[in-house]
């Protein structure tokens, strides 16, 4: 960063004379005034907030909160079956999107740098359901799923495979699954996005010349291209990993947590710990202890954008 | 064996070329596909939309409309998407262009007057980005209780701004650091006040960071479900997302027009993306990288 910006003493000195309203220390401070005011109120206060109230037990209506220190966490851990459940089918649900939609999205990318006809054309049809809200992904796919009338049962009927049919949904062995493929038709789009951008800075002389070692597509692609793409795939990893702890949405919408509570994970749990059972601190533990996993991804990825700008 | 490879590569053009023409139709083909596989839940969801309920009734989903049925919009637009489009449409259009100024004006100030501690305040925007939603539902609950602001649209107008920031700010910040310096010292010697320099030179030379950008806001607003949900209490007050959600436990069997509804959800997306698709894929890339 070249900093013989504004800076510089003489063109300070200057405006200030020329001026001299707005102290000079005090402009800067004016121009992010609004955003630090509204981000204070709704995310920096609130944050900070909850951690406290996650030392309390409450029932979120009484005036009475009785400290119990870090006793929520420890009924968490040692007494809430469902906290478990939730907890190992988050951690089960980012590995998965670690591997799935990423890789489907490396492979789109890979197949779609291409430059040929219509290659345009399909780059927005994969990445369209990207851009619809979870909501209707989990809407959409309810349909999908749906045991009589969806898609795929009767699918799976008219090629002579009515033995497979499933009631996708409510079966507790597979539902989590069938929400992940859901989910994954929505996920698999920004890693695309991203390779595509990342192999835009892979040279072309280096496939080139691994051509013309004698390489074939996969070496070239492991020896080659692959590590050129560190960086990207660095940045798909920790925006994954941080979007898959938060999922909420398709899971509220596809089953409900259910089907007894067995497709429950942190985000939704702490919505029904907090809002249906009325466990106020019981939800805020589940959403502290959220945000310390999310931060073993975010803390580094914060740094990388903070430096690297 | 570099040898013989060497030669290969520098004759063969002639050679290849049919072989590459029985591959090429054979990847197109798998890609043609992929592609209709990929996009096959929303072709049953079209056909749903456009189906009679007695030929849905006899047919199933899977199957072409026997007869389009445009009336299954009209119906689901009188139960209740009308308001709920009214709704999402002015959130975002108000939200969004209001959103993406404030941002502006903090990118500004971190990018190019550089206060001290700018970076500690930069840092923390930047961890909004990953931070849980539910780490403040409680906090606000309680809040909005307080200032009765619950239930209301003005307030989760002022929720989606702060949960907005961080992205914009993020987005800015980086397109304003890339404009040199050089023109901005030559406004200080011309007299120019910080105002002047962010309006009448930052801004306008910005303006395909916050077109991508106002983009890229305006479907994160369209889309958002879990503020709406805990947020907003009654029919009156919904936003399509939450609408269209709790449309289908309120008509779980009608289902031509939870197709339809979910459709007209979807459809201001569908036009804005082909409309500005470039602006879009460069916005998200860069948003993130």
């Amino acid at each position: 960063m070249t900093t013989a910006d504004i800076g510089t003493p003489a063109a300070r000195a200057f405006r200030r004379e020329r001026r001299g309203v707005v102290p000079e220390w005090l402009a800067p401070w004016l121009f992010l005034a609004p955003a630090m005011f509204i981000f204070g109120v709704v995310l920096v206060y609130p944050m900070l907030y909850s951690i406290w109230l996650s030392l309390f037990q409450w029932d979120g209506v009484s005036p009475v909160k009785t400290w119990v220190g870090i006793g929520n966490y420890v009924e968490l851990f040692t007494a809430n079956r469902v906290f478990w459940i939730a907890l190992k089918n988050s951690i089960f649900w980012s590995s998965l999107s670690l591997i799935v939609p990423t890789s489907i999205g490396l492979a789109l990318a890979l197949v779609l740098n291409r430059a040929f006809r219509g290659s345009a054309f399909f780059r927005s049809v994969f990445y369209f359901p990207a851009i619809l809200s979870m909501s209707i992904v989990g809407l959409i796919w309810g349909w999908v799923y749906h045991p009589n009338l969806g898609l795929l049962n009767q699918m799976l009927a008219s090629v002579g495979l009515s033995a497979w049919e499933q009631s996708w949904l409510s079966d507790p062995k597979i539902s989590l699954i069938a929400v992940f493929v859901a989910g994954t038709w929505h996920n698999a789009g920004l890693p695309m996005l991203l390779f595509l951008a990342g192999l835009q800075t892979v040279p072309k002389e280096a496939l080139e010349a691994a051509r013309i070692d004698g390489a074939n597509a996969l070496q070239s692609f492991w020896y080659v291209t692959f590590p050129l793409l560190r960086e990207t795939t660095m940045i798909v990893v920790a925006i994954t990993a941080i979007n898959s702890l938060k999922v909420y949405d398709i899971i509220y919408v596809m089953t409900y947590g259910g089907p007894a509570n067995r497709t429950q994970v942190l985000g939704t749990w702490m919505y029904f710990l907090t809002y249906n059972h009325n466990e106020v601190g019981l939800g805020t533990a589940i959403a502290v202890i959220l945000f310390m996993l999310t931060l073993i991804f975010a803390v580094p990825y914060t740094r990388y954008m903070v430096r690297s700008r | 064996m570099s040898a013989v490879l060497t030669s290969t590569a520098s004759v063969p053009i002639a050679t290849r070329l049919p072989r590459l023409r029985i591959g090429g139709a054979l990847f197109y083909l798998v890609l043609s596909v992929a592609a209709l596989v990929w996009f096959s839940p929303l072709f049953v969801l079209v056909f749903t939309a456009l189906k009679s309920a007695q030929d849905f009734g006899q047919n199933g989903a899977f199957s072409l409309p026997t007869a389009i049925e445009w009336g299954n919009f009209a119906k689901a637009w009188k139960i209740g998407i009308e308001t709920y489009f009214i709704n999402s449409t002015l959130l975002t259009l108000l939200k969004v262009p209001t959103g993406v100024f404030i941002c502006s004006l903090a990118a500004f100030a971190l990018a190019k007057m550089r206060p001290r501690g700018g970076e500690t305040v930069f840092t923390i925007f930047v961890l909004g980005l990953v931070v849980p939603i539910q780490m403040t539902l409680v906090p606000l609950t309680i809040l909005y209780q307080e200032l009765d602001l619950i239930d209301s649209l003005p307030g989760l107008f002022f929720l989606y701004l702060g949960f907005g920031l961080p992205l914009g700010i993020l987005v800015l910040r980086g397109f304003f650091r890339s404009i040199p310096n050089e023109l901005i010292e030559a406004a200080v010697i011309d007299g120019a006040s910080w105002w002047d320099i962010y309006w009448r030179i930052m801004m306008p030379l910005a303006r395909p960071a916050v077109v991508s950008l106002l983009i890229l806001d305006g479907i994160s607003t369209w889309n958002e479900f879990i503020l709406a949900q805990i947020f907003i209490r009654t029919q009156q007050n919904r936003t399509l997302p939450l609408g269209v959600v709790q449309f289908s436990t309120e008509y779980s069997t009608a289902y031509e027009l939870l197709a339809a509804g979910q459709l007209i959800t979807i459809l201001p997306l569908a036009v804005l993306y082909l409309l500005f698709q470039r602006h879009f894929v460069h916005g998200m890339a860069g948003a993130v990288k």
